[in-house]
């Protein structure tokens, strides 16, 4: 089932309180963040209002918060290859 | 008015283009599209890429523009690198490209090698025996630990530059789970981690001076202080090499 990705991109401060409250239904609090939602009728209805605020893709699985921050944090960029601690035991123990 | 005035200026200098500019490596990230030029003789010539080729002789590709630039072109796949985790590193198998098989001995034979090696996504320029006073803790390591670089840029040297593919990642290559979801991933790729070496030894644990910050609040005469003392792990470059072919191939 397809689900729409939907970005709060700008803020609702100083709009009618009835776009805060299509915001708020849609579970977008603050600038940025991500919510999933199925693609269905009313659904496109919110977004339909709100359409000058948001960044809306259609996907086919939703991400948890969890999957989304891990695919936005870079790599360490290393590995512990050899511990300073494994090699003083190899030299005490021979 | 100033800026334009700028802009014309660079526009009637007429420079020539980059690619024929003297000593820096030309380098494109996907695709060849411009034709790599000869390799310069001596390089060509010397018994050490011979020796790590024998197998299969370099053949100058024609040309058809002829320029006097000394360096060469390297394209480095854009294969998207599995995440590794911090103890077992993932290991690429994707074949290495033509260009790399061509170039990779020309650049391990001319020494010393650079690298921009990147640590949570931050660029470190580093040669061999450089020390590096990280921005950070490095958590979970004691001095005298051998850390492995793996993620880089850029390699090169002094004529040649291996860079990263461009970032963008077929959507076929993804994983199921994550179609759609390309336009989120990373914006950054890295060049092959088989291709070279590069170890880093933990010097140990360094610290900023103490800063006393003092914090006042309204209509009170109280002042906090708020005191920092920083610590920053200290890593020393104690081998960075490009790997040869055999080498490479001997890892998959």
């Amino acid at each position: 089932m397809p689900y729409f990705r939907i970005t709060l991109l700008r803020s609702a401060i100083g709009l009618p309180a009835k776009r805060t409250g299509v915001l708020q239904a849609l579970g977008l609090r603050k600038r940025m963040a991500t919510v999933y939602h199925p693609v269905t009728q009313d659904v496109a209805g919110q977004i339909m209002k709100v359409k000058e605020l948001v960044d809306v893709a259609e996907v086919e699985y939703p991400l948890t918060r969890g999957e989304m921050k891990k695919m936005r944090t870079p790599d360490p960029g290393y590995y512990v290859e050899r511990r300073a601690g494994d090699v003083r035991a190899e030299f005490e123990g021979r | 008015m100033l800026s334009r005035t700028v802009r014309r200026a660079l526009q009637d200098a007429n420079l020539p283009p980059t690619y024929l500019l003297p000593f820096r490596a030309r380098l494109s990230t996907v695709g060849h599209t411009i034709d790599p030029e000869p390799v310069p003789e001596p390089l060509l010539n010397s018994a050490h890429i011979s020796r790590q080729t024998p197998t299969r002789p370099y053949t100058p590709p024609v040309s058809r523009q002829s320029s006097t630039q000394p360096a060469e072109t390297a394209t480095q796949p854009t294969a998207a690198l599995p995440a590794p985790t911090s103890t077992s590193p993932s290991t690429p198998t994707t074949p290495l490209s033509d260009s790399i098989k061509d170039l990779l001995p020309l650049l391990r034979s001319q020494t010393p090698h650079y690298i921009t090696a990147h640590l949570h996504g931050r660029p470190y320029l580093l040669t061999q025996g450089d020390t590096l006073r990280l921005p950070f803790l490095m958590p979970g390591v004691q001095p005298g630990d051998i850390l492995r670089l793996n993620r880089a840029s850029v390699v090169g040297s002094r004529d040649y530059t291996l860079k990263a593919g461009a970032p963008a990642a077929s959507v076929a290559s993804l994983p199921k789970e994550e179609l759609g979801h390309a336009d989120i991933r990373a914006k950054q790729s890295y060049v092959d981690e088989r291709l070279f070496v590069c170890r880093a030894v933990v010097m140990g644990v360094e610290a900023e001076p103490m800063r006393i910050k003092e914090k006042t609040k309204q209509r009170q005469r109280h002042v906090r202080q708020v005191k920092s003392k920083h610590k920053f792990t200290v890593l020393r470059v104690q081998e960075l090499r490009v790997r040869s072919l055999e080498e490479v191939e001997g890892l998959a």
